[in-house]
């Protein structure tokens, strides 16, 4: 059975993608499972960075379509986990030097020895965008508790399923509970009832993010961040486990309270 | 019989492209001006309209059917032309008047109705980015998202919260409403008039069945049910 192929894409940028993608591809593929990365933000590549495997680049995605080398030439392996590779983004051409059927092709290719493919979505809808969703089945679309993000993040879902990608879910990231229970942020309720798609995990706020990402080491594999443990539950969850999400209905009244025993809320 | 010179023009003459004149016939002068006024223009045109072919139009002249046979004799006898066409304007009502004596039966004239337009009915979100136009009402099964526009030529029905831009009676009706479970709009309007609501501090919470949005004393208000 080929592997599933899941966008990772938000809309607007800054957002959290990258990080997503490096730590769930690190997260599944930590459970054994073989994953494959491509950096679909030709341009402006990075998750190789992230990754902290940018030394190792010789050939890239726009190599591969183009037929200058093999695809496995361009497949990184990961530093510490054997069945986790990344494909690079081209640094020196711009995202209109690949097509989006040769992106599906790519994708197709890869489903069928990986039982991951995750690709990383550039931020805008324009080309970019339509290349890194060509060859994806499913779509995790990322967000913040912020307006700005949430309404890109709705066109996004609006661009998807148009082009007949209804399979999405939601990550909410950088979400911060203090200030959601002092009225200062979104709740992620409020986030989920506005977006309403299903939500497939929450991804705490924390400075150890931008650590893990300037090291160049995937926050996964430290075992005491809560970070890491939301990453975790969510490839849980993308791998069918039934693992609840806490939701924070921290100002929610009795009377909500009572709603939602009852099934109302 | 009026014996007034007709000074103005009674019969306005314009050439088609297929070689025939139309005569656009006065509607407030009197019948017998317009014969009169012919026979000059008959003289001083030196028989330009000899075996001429010739529309005439009524315009708002009511029909009569003597008036049409005396025009015939007198364009077929003295300048052997041709009345090719009759164009009756916006009077129906003199020729139907004329036909039902003929026949004898009153005719009745049923008016022509349009069709109405059906509500366009959107059954999912509108995300933002979307645009919906419908000529009459609109009727949104789910949510209005902000950064998402429905616009609709009568009223805007939204079965579930109304958060991006809604414009009832785009082509001028201020009667436009807009019905929504909750409105918390970026902004409304109806007609040419638009409204920003305030802001306001989570008032979605208190319980309400819907939301109407009409104009009042000329302007937009939001009422909760």
């Amino acid at each position: 059975m080929p592997g599933k192929t899941i966008v990772i894409t938000s809309g607007k940028g800054g957002v959290g993608k990258t990080t997503t993608v490096a730590n769930l591809g690190t997260a599944l593929a930590m459970r054994g499972l073989s994953v494959v990365m491509i950096d679909a933000d030709i341009g402006l590549r990075n998750l190789d960075v992230v990754m902290g495997l940018e030394n190792r680049i010789v050939y890239n995605v726009v190599d591969v379509i183009e037929g200058r080398c093999r695809l496995e030439q361009a497949m990184i392996r990961d530093r510490k986990i054997n069945s986790l590779y990344l494909i690079p983004a081209a640094q020196t051409r711009d995202k209109d030097s690949v097509m989006p059927e040769a992106m599906k092709r790519l994708c197709d290719q890869l489903a069928e020895n990986f039982d991951y493919v995750l690709i990383d979505c550039p931020a805008g809808i324009e080309q970019g965008f339509r290349n890194a969703i060509a060859g994806a089945q499913k779509a995790l679309i990322v967000t913040t508790p912020e307006v700005s993000a949430i309404r890109d993040a709705d066109r996004v879902i609006g661009l998807l399923e148009a082009n007949m990608l209804k399979d999405i879910h939601l990550i909410i990231n950088r979400v911060n509970q203090k200030m959601i229970k002092r009225g200062d942020m979104m709740s992620t309720e409020d986030i989920c009832s506005l977006l309403s798609i299903p939500l497939i995990g929450i991804i705490p706020e924390s400075e150890e993010v931008v650590i893990s990402t300037n090291r160049g080491v995937p926050l996964v594999h430290d075992r005491k961040s809560q970070v890491a443990a939301a990453f975790k539950r969510i490839a849980g969850r993308l791998e069918g486990e039934n693992i609840p999400i806490p939701l924070d209905n921290h100002e929610g009244s009795l009377l909500s309270k009572v709603k939602k025993i009852f099934g109302a809320g | 019989m009026d014996n007034r010179e007709p000074t103005a023009v009674a019969v306005q003459i314009r050439a088609q492209r297929d070689g025939q004149f139309v005569f656009v016939l006065d509607p407030s002068l009197p019948f017998q001006m317009i014969l009169r006024y012919l026979e000059k223009r008959w003289e001083e045109s030196n028989k330009f309209f000899r075996s001429a072919k010739i529309v005439i139009d009524l315009g708002l002249r009511p029909f009569r059917f003597d008036e049409i046979l005396a025009l015939r004799d007198l364009l077929k006898n003295k300048w052997h032309a041709t009345i090719t066409e009759l164009r009756l304007g916006h009077r129906f009502d003199s020729f139907f008047e004329w036909a039902s004596r003929q026949i004898g039966i009153p005719i009745h004239q049923i008016p022509i109705q349009e069709k109405e337009p059906e509500p366009v009915i959107i059954r999912q979100t509108c995300r933002s980015g979307t645009r919906v136009e419908a000529p009459q009402d609109c009727i949104v099964l789910g949510d209005v998202n902000p950064g998402a526009e429905v616009i609709a030529g009568r009223d805007i029905i939204v079965f579930g919260v109304l958060r991006g831009m809604a414009h009832a009676g785009a082509y001028g009706n201020t009667a436009a409403k807009i019905w929504a479970l909750s409105i918390e709009p970026s902004q409304i309007r109806i007609a040419d008039l638009v409204a920003i609501p305030p802001r306001q501090d989570k008032s979605s919470l208190q319980s309400k069945r819907y939301e109407v949005a009409e104009v009042r004393d000329g302007q937009i208000q939001v009422i909760s049910f």
